[in-house]
């Protein structure tokens, strides 16, 4: 009996142009000044456009599309970090999101203590975190390294650690944005496996990649972006075809 | 909504806990006396302020230096706490794109480690005027004390405001420099309020709410005797307000400050 869902309708999403205009007192007197008008008209961007699906429990969702289609959008709008400007969004169940793995870390305090610190980001209570500490640490498989700054890290070693404490703890909503690529081909496999567990405790995954390959073993359907539009929608491997196919892909 | 708002700060507690404290351990992070710069900064510049004023005003050093203290730790706090909180949510855009927290966490996360700081530094007016003034020590000390939460409750929704505010217009933390300065010079922070007073300008003492959060702790400290009720008024006036102005821009700023970092 899981009510998880996500359900979809005619959602859009504007990005305001006043957000990346210059908006500087001096570039307002500039701009007051030249008389000539810039050739270069900045409007809103039409991020996602009109956007309807519905995802229930227990599917592992790929998300294909070039460069700005509109995947990452999709997945923070999900995430209700970005707010829609039309239709309706229904989320149901907690939302677990890995955007920017490097996020929380303080570069000065031993990977133990991080763990601790990204729980409290999440929203955990301290307890859970140790409670849970050994587990995180077991799969991270820093060795001794655990104990040392984090600043002393290598970059997939900090990618190891955030896989580890983000997937450690259950979210029923798991939203990626191409982070599996790091880690060695070891730590890739045990990644992989860990996603599956989670997807086997029926909760829902939405995962946005250009690793086709990685897209194909982990999912089962696939959403194509195109422009801010979704212009496809079934299983993965058609959706692989069709986000071949769109963009003149071999 | 707002009662959701606040579960939600609530529910992040230990988030926003954490920020704070990191920001005190890297503050002070290598250097030598640490934390204790946070008493010795304003007390060095307050001995160099009441001997020059003590000359020009023909005062008594001992007993102008802690009204300056009083004046400086205070006035550090809401400087402090309006100038960063308005960059609070510029610095915490990391965290503000990636997890739904509610906003006025980040600048909680600010006005407490500025608390810290001011009641750090305060401990340093309250040992001067035991030493100096021991006479004043009393009930209406316990006065005192409510100082803090008043000054917590004024700076959380005054930089809230402003971090809305900022984070779509990044003038404001240059021009808010200009404006806090203005506001230092008409009030009576380092100036004792006889000095106004006695220049016609009774006005920018009676009715600025800085004097009477100050007198909130002068009152008792400095001259023994319990804060009025005038006082009190004035600054539960304030905070209304400014959790009302807050409100009303936050309730479509919330939103769309994702968009502005």
């Amino acid at each position: 009996m899981n009510r998880n869902r996500i359900l979809l309708k005619n959602v859009d999403l504007h990005y305001s142009s006043v957000a990346f205009k210059e908006r500087s007192l001096k570039s307002l007197l500039a701009g007051m000044l030249s008389l000539k008008q810039s050739q270069h008209e900045i409007h809103d961007v039409h991020a996602l456009k009109n956007i309807s699906a519905e995802i229930r429990a227990g599917e592992r969702v790929g998300l294909l599309g070039h460069n700005g289609a509109g995947k990452s959008t999709f997945l923070k709008m999900l995430a209700g970090l970005y707010p829609i400007s039309g239709g309706t969004r229904v989320v149901e169940g907690t939302v677990r999101s890995l955007f920017d793995l490097s996020l929380g870390f303080e570069p000065d305090a031993s990977g133990r203590e991080n763990i601790l610190y990204r729980g409290l980001l999440l929203g955990l209570h301290p307890k859970f975190m140790r409670q849970i500490e050994d587990e995180i640490v077991a799969f991270a498989d820093l060795g001794e390294f655990i104990d040392y700054p984090i600043k002393t890290y290598s970059a997939g070693m900090q990618v190891r650690l955030a896989f580890a404490i983000s997937t450690a703890v259950g979210g029923d909503v798991l939203l990626l944005d191409e982070v599996i690529g790091a880690g060695d081909a070891n730590f890739m496999a045990k990644a992989k496996q860990r996603i599956r567990s989670l997807i086997e405790q029926s909760e829902i995954l939405i995962l946005a990649s250009h690793d086709l390959s990685a897209l194909s073993t982990l999912c089962e359907r696939g959403m194509v972006f195109h422009h801010g539009e979704l212009v496809y929608d079934g299983t993965i491997a058609e959706s692989v075809d069709e986000y071949k196919r769109i963009n003149g892909l071999p | 909504m707002p009662s959701r708002y606040i579960r939600g700060i609530w529910a992040s507690r230990y988030f926003w806990t954490h920020l704070a404290l990191a920001d005190l351990r890297s503050r002070w992070r290598r250097s030598f006396f640490g934390i204790l710069w946070t008493i010795i900064q304003p007390l060095g510049l307050t001995l160099l302020l009441s001997v020059v004023f003590g000359r020009i005003f023909n005062t008594s050093i001992v007993e102008y230096a802690p009204y300056i203290l009083s004046g400086m730790v205070v006035w550090e706090f809401v400087t402090a706490s309006s100038i960063n909180g308005s960059l609070s949510f510029v610095q915490a855009d990391a965290y503000i794109k990636q997890c739904q927290h509610p906003l006025a966490i980040y600048t909680l996360r600010t006005v407490l480690t500025n608390l810290i700081v001011l009641l750090l530094a305060s401990s340093s007016l309250i040992a001067w005027v035991l030493i100096v003034m021991p006479q004043n020590f009393g009930w209406a000390w316990l006065a005192a004390l409510t100082l803090f939460p008043i000054l917590a409750l004024i700076a959380w929704p005054l930089a809230t405001l402003l971090a809305y505010i900022a984070t779509r217009f990044r003038d404001l933390p240059h021009a808010l420099g200009l404006v806090l300065q203005a506001m230092w010079f008409v009030s009576p922070i380092y100036f004792e309020a006889k000095v106004f007073r006695g220049g016609d300008l009774h006005v920018l003492v009676d009715y600025n709410p800085i004097y009477h959060m100050l007198e909130i702790v002068r009152a008792p400290l400095l001259q023994g005797s319990w804060p009025t009720l005038e006082n009190y008024a004035y600054c539960l006036g304030l905070i209304a307000s400014l959790v009302l102005l807050a409100w009303l821009v936050g309730r479509t700023a919330e939103k769309k400050v994702i968009f502005y970092l």
